[in-house]
């Protein structure tokens, strides 16, 4: 019954295109009436164009939903890339302390194939609609030109798709060996998921750049920033960090199924690396923007001056303020981090301001005037957190809660145990 | 004990740091204050069995960082705006974007210089003498031997021979001062 309305709901996301697109024939008729606005913006649209907004039908219903949809596509994202790169980062440290929280990344992770791939259709049938350089034609347009290499119809729609099914390899191999280990507790698993991380994370960092390349940065074709992967990167594991703070908070309350392994010490060491994201994420941004800044050249500031233009200044703010020195100075204290009254506000806080971050880099491309909440926002993105957080949760509870026979199942949890007076020997 | 103030402490030697831990909440329960244990390596869950508060080194980090990251700030706004304005590059003579990358950097180095110097200060290091160096046993807390130590200036020292004793304690000496 629930498995039917997960489906339901994941059709009507990804039939929305169609049926707005239905719904704009009807209204052709009043589309006349606005021509010469949109024939203002237009020519606008014209004049900015070396600076990149220069998308085709602004105005329509279909790119509005396009844009809220990737906006939110790239928030969910994040939770499944980061959560990927954490069975990764388990794997290749042959880290201890993760082992209980594991299987919470590896289904997220998981979510990757054939969920994220079916959701990224609609991405992919409305993109000469969000990224004016695939109907630009590369010979009027040298930032283009310079960059069809990569910037080309095939190279887009082949590799996206087929890089975001690979990852969904990667993620499912993952938790097939862990879950194999749950039956037998062979090493061989273990082993077999740590030569799958040692080659996986230089595949993954290198591709999913790509694809943030491709998906975000690419919606103006003619910005340059070795950083962006990097930036997003950052900012997704911050997302996730925090995300997997409250899974794991949740599931270790007393009689939940995770409350015999998930500890202070998980709880804290999580606390930690969302702390530690949060520094990270303003050291890469502040980097991006103070070497743009200080080399002051077009081609690389009108991403910037696009974005300090009306009200998208104060959420540049919003995210100098909100995305770290609130979250900064709030965690700096040790104590916090294990601190719920804190910490889940601080949680809220942080999914609120990775969508503010997703939308200050897509949005102002749609929005040269500045920030503008659309319906399609209000529906796209509680739509497919809640599409894919049941989908996690289908997964979670259909399968063993943490790693039953991981090597490493008992130091995680009894690393701060103190020891009963004559267990010496046992212990050590 | 005759001559309080010529005795150091009590020193204790236990043989695992799972003995080590159990007298240590031990000593920690009896109420003493006046007393460490030492270890050839750190054993997780050691603070808490000897009720460690937190420690303070936090707050010199913290002062350290406030002061480093004020410091750049007003040292660049000072030369570049206010004592010989200078035009750099087009930019503006202060902004605090170009004065980061050096607030930042100072921020991160005293910070270290608080968190160095203050854990120094509350070891009250440096300290050329400690009596316990005299004692033979105790070189081997260096090496396979788990140590707890009470000291005399502890009010409950009194009873410190009988808690160790019923702590598990292999052999107890008095380290002289």
């Amino acid at each position: 019954m629930l498995a039917l309305s997960g489906m339901a709901m994941m059709l009507a996301l990804v039939l929305a295109p169609a049926t707005v697109a239905a719904a704009e024939t009807h209204e052709a008729a009043p589309a006349a009436h606005a021509e010469p606005a949109a024939a203002a913006h237009g020519a606008a649209a014209d004049a900015h164009h070396a600076h990149g907004n220069g998308v085709p039908d602004a105005h329509s219903l279909l790119t509005q939903f396009g844009y809220s949809y990737l906006t939110a596509y790239m928030f969910c994202l994040s939770l499944c890339a980061a959560s990927l790169y954490l069975v990764f980062l388990h794997h290749l440290f042959d880290a201890g302390w993760s082992v209980p929280t594991r299987r919470i990344s590896e289904h997220i992770a998981s979510l990757m194939f054939p969920w994220m791939l079916i959701l990224v259709i609609p991405i992919l049938l409305l993109a000469t609609r969000m990224y004016p350089w695939l109907t630009i034609d590369p010979a009027t347009d040298h930032a283009l030109d310079v960059k069809k290499g990569m910037f080309n119809k095939p190279m887009f729609f082949t590799l996206v798709p087929l890089l975001i099914t690979t990852w969904g390899f990667i993620a499912r191999s993952f938790r097939k060996n862990s879950l194999a280990q749950d039956k037998d507790g062979a090493a061989v698993w273990t082993r077999k998921n740590r030569v799958l991380a040692a080659w996986g994370i230089f595949y993954f960092s290198l591709t999913l750049t790509l694809v943030v390349f491709y998906l975000m940065k690419s919606l103006q074709h003619q910005f340059f920033s070795t950083m962006y992967g990097v930036y997003y990167f950052a900012g997704s594991m911050w997302l996730t960090f925090i995300t997997t703070y409250v899974l794991a908070q949740y599931f270790s309350r007393p009689g939940q199924v995770l409350a015999q392994v998930v500890g202070k010490r998980q709880i804290h060491d999580l606390g930690v690396l969302f702390f530690a994201f949060t520094v990270f994420y303003a050291y890469i941004h502040f980097s991006q923007y103070f070497l743009i800044w200080n080399a002051a050249m077009p081609e690389e500031t009108f991403w910037y001056v696009l974005r300090e233009k009306g009200s998208w200044f104060w959420v540049g703010h919003l995210i100098l303020f909100g995305h770290f020195f609130l979250p900064f100075v709030a965690l700096l204290n040790q104590s916090i981090k294990s601190n719920l009254v804190v910490m889940i506000p601080v949680a809220a806080w942080a999914w609120l301001m990775h969508y503010v971050d997703m939308t200050f880099n897509i949005m102002p491309v749609l929005y040269p005037e500045g920030l503008h909440l659309s319906f399609w926002d209000l529906v796209c993105w509680p739509g497919l957190v809640a599409v894919l957080g049941y989908l996690f949760l289908k997964d979670f509870r259909s399968h063993p809660a943490y790693p039953l026979k991981d090597p490493r199942l008992k130091e995680a949890i009894t690393h701060h145990e103190i020891p009963a007076p004559g267990q010496a020997a046992a212990h050590h | 004990m005759s001559a309080p103030a010529k005795t150091h402490g009590l020193l204790a030697e236990f043989d695992t740091p799972a003995d080590l831990m159990a007298a240590a909440l031990k000593c920690r329960d009896a109420g003493y204050t006046k007393w460490d244990v030492y270890s050839p390596f750190p054993i997780h869950g050691m603070d808490d069995a000897m009720g460690l508060k937190k420690s303070l080194v936090g707050w010199f980090t913290f002062t350290g960082g406030c002061t480093g990251f004020t410091t750049g700030m007003t040292m660049i706004w000072f030369m570049n705006k206010f004592d010989y304005p200078l035009v750099v590059g087009g930019k503006p003579l202060f902004t605090p974007l170009y004065a980061f990358p050096v607030s930042y950097e100072l921020t991160i180095l005293l910070s270290a210089f608080g968190t160095l110097f203050g854990l120094a200060a509350l070891c009250r290091l440096p300290k050329w003498y400690n009596p316990l160096f005299k004692n033979e046993r105790f070189k081997r807390a260096s090496n396979d031997k788990f140590f707890i130590c009470i000291e005399a200036v502890d009010p409950k020292f009194g009873h410190a021979q009988e808690t160790l004793q019923s702590a598990g304690a292999k052999i107890i000496e008095t380290v002289e001062d």
